[in-house]
């Protein structure tokens, strides 16, 4: 309840706040602004899975749009909605809406739906396959994926904080947490009356050049119907080194939850490391990268449906052949839930507009 | 005593005097053609006249580009405004500021903005003259141009404390461009 309340007198103040309102300004553009951007991608796969119907295939990815408003010189508007193939339709969700205000570098204040800022991936690219090296996300963050909570509806609060040449930055979230399907947040309610809180602290210091390093503590109560309660703590600790000459992206998080009642509790980690080289030559069009990958449930996991254990490595190759266009090839090799290793074949073109 | 005066003027001592002078004058002037200035081609930093700043170290400028850093110190909002490709300050700011061929630069911006870290990219301006006049006339707002192309009375800021005409300085010209 002190968490609700120190955000709402947060949020209160900087909605009030007359300097948010200040508008318009010789040489500034007009407002409200709108700007419409996308990212979409097509993929063709093929496999040796068993079964001979599954062994290649044409995949339209997803069509993503990506909304800016500008309402005021510090009122912004982002949204982002994606159509996703299914057998019979294309399904369609508003992945993102955030209203955010921004009072100046140590303190900005959102509510909406966002992705979860429990980790790097989940918020350095969002649906923008054009945007992240390789073809797939790691298997911890993969979207309609259990392990980390993708979703998260409320409010945050996110800014610097005065640290010199380590330039440190925090996330302060409260929202209402993983939905019954725990694979989606919840967006029409809470489960339970009991708000998910996170906090994430992070470094993007002046050297190494465009390393950021950071971690985050997330806490929710998950609650189904006919189950007992079970308590959530889910820490993550990241690197991502994004300056392509080299590249490298390694993440961890840990899940532990313990029931309410029976004490019970389980443990559950993911872990992967990507690296990645932009090659000096023929333009810099071209970056190999490799990643390893590996989720270990915990035995008896009581929440996760879909979610099983996983290890795997991928190999490819990306070249950006114009400026917004990315052709990529990837080779997996990768094993769930115990079964012998499968080997996919993707190939991948991915763009922004 | 007047022509006494131009008498000694005229006198072979002066004479030499003067072509001493006028010696070191002329190789002066041939060794300034010959020799560049220290701030030829280099980009000078020009803020609007109500930021209340003189100097920046070269991180912070850094993370003013990158939109890392959004506000001055005075919380007012910071406008970054950037020659389009192909024009030197452009050149200058992808080498030594962003470290960025000119297709990772669009990438970035695409996914500052695309993550909300930002509500738009730099506005985006076709020559110096563009820039100033916009420079001057938004407030808190920020560009690099060309230091031979800024005129007196505008405000340039120095980075690590060095001005363009200063050796050392964080924003010299490519060596390719220097004239």
């Amino acid at each position: 309840m002190l968490f609700l309340r120190i955000t709402a007198v947060l949020f209160s103040l900087a909605a009030l706040s007359s300097s948010l309102l200040a508008d318009g300004q010789q040489g500034k553009r007009e407002r409200p602004s709108f700007r419409f951007s996308g990212f979409s991608d097509v993929v063709f796969k093929a496999s040796d899975e068993s079964d001979p119907d599954a062994s290649s295939e044409f995949q339209e990815g997803q069509f993503v749009l990506h909304v800016v408003s500008d309402i005021s010189s510090r009122i912004d508007f982002f949204a982002e909605l994606s159509l996703t193939a299914r057998d019979s339709e294309f399904s369609t969700e508003v992945e993102r809406s955030i209203i955010k205000f921004t009072y100046n570098d140590f303190l900005k204040a959102s509510l909406g739906r966002f992705h979860t800022p429990v980790n790097w991936w989940n918020t350095a690219f969002h649906h923008g396959q054009w945007l992240q090296t390789t073809i797939s996300r790691p298997a911890m963050t993969r979207f309609g994926g259990e392990f980390i909570p993708v979703h998260f509806v409320g409010g945050i609060l996110e800014g610097s904080l005065p640290s010199g040449p380590a330039h440190l930055g925090y996330v302060f979230g409260v929202g209402n947490g993983r939905s019954e399907n725990i694979a989606r947040g919840g967006d029409a309610g809470d489960v339970n009356n009991n708000r998910a809180v996170l906090l994430k602290l992070f470094s993007r210091p002046s050297r190494p050049f465009r390393l950021e390093v950071g971690g985050s503590y997330y806490l929710d109560k998950i609650s189904r119907d006919g189950f007992e309660d079970l308590d959530e703590a889910l820490a993550s600790l990241y690197l991502a080194w994004s300056g392509e000459t080299p590249e490298v992206i390694g993440e961890w998080a840990r899940i532990e939850r313990e029931g309410e009642t029976s004490g019970t509790s389980f443990d559950s980690s993911a872990w992967y490391l990507q690296v990645a080289y932009r090659l000096p030559f023929l333009e810099s069009l071209f970056k190999p990268y490799t990643r390893y990958e590996k989720i270990d449930v915990a035995d008896g996991e009581p929440v996760f449906t879909t979610q099983t254990d996983s290890e795997g490595y991928l190999i490819g190759l990306r070249a950006d052949v114009a400026s917004f266009v990315a052709l990529k090839g990837e080779w997996r090799h990768q094993q769930t839930s115990g079964n012998p290793y499968d080997d996919v074949y993707f190939f991948q073109v991915s763009f922004a507009f | 005593m007047t022509m006494s005066t131009s008498f000694k003027s005229a006198s072979p001592f002066e004479s030499g005097r003067s072509a001493r002078l006028a010696w070191i004058l002329a190789s002066y002037l041939l060794l300034s053609a010959l020799v560049p200035a220290a701030h030829a081609g280099a980009v000078a930093v020009v803020v609007n006249p109500t930021v209340n700043v003189d100097d920046l170290s070269f991180a912070e400028f850094r993370r003013i580009m990158l939109a890392d850093r959004q506000f001055w110190a005075t919380g007012q909002p910071i406008t970054l405004i950037v020659r389009a490709p192909v024009a030197l300050e452009r050149t200058v700011l992808l080498e030594r500021v962003y470290r960025m061929s000119e297709a990772r630069y669009r990438e970035y911006w695409v996914a500052k903005v695309f993550r909300g870290e930002a509500s738009d990219g730099p506005r985006l301006v076709l020559s110096s003259e563009e820039a100033l006049d916009l420079v001057g006339v938004i407030d808190g707002a920020i560009t690099v141009v060309d230091a031979d192309d800024v005129p007196e009375g505008l405000k340039v800021l120095t980075i690590d404390g060095l001005l363009p005409s200063e050796a050392g300085y964080a924003l010299p010209a490519p060596e390719d461009k220097r004239r």
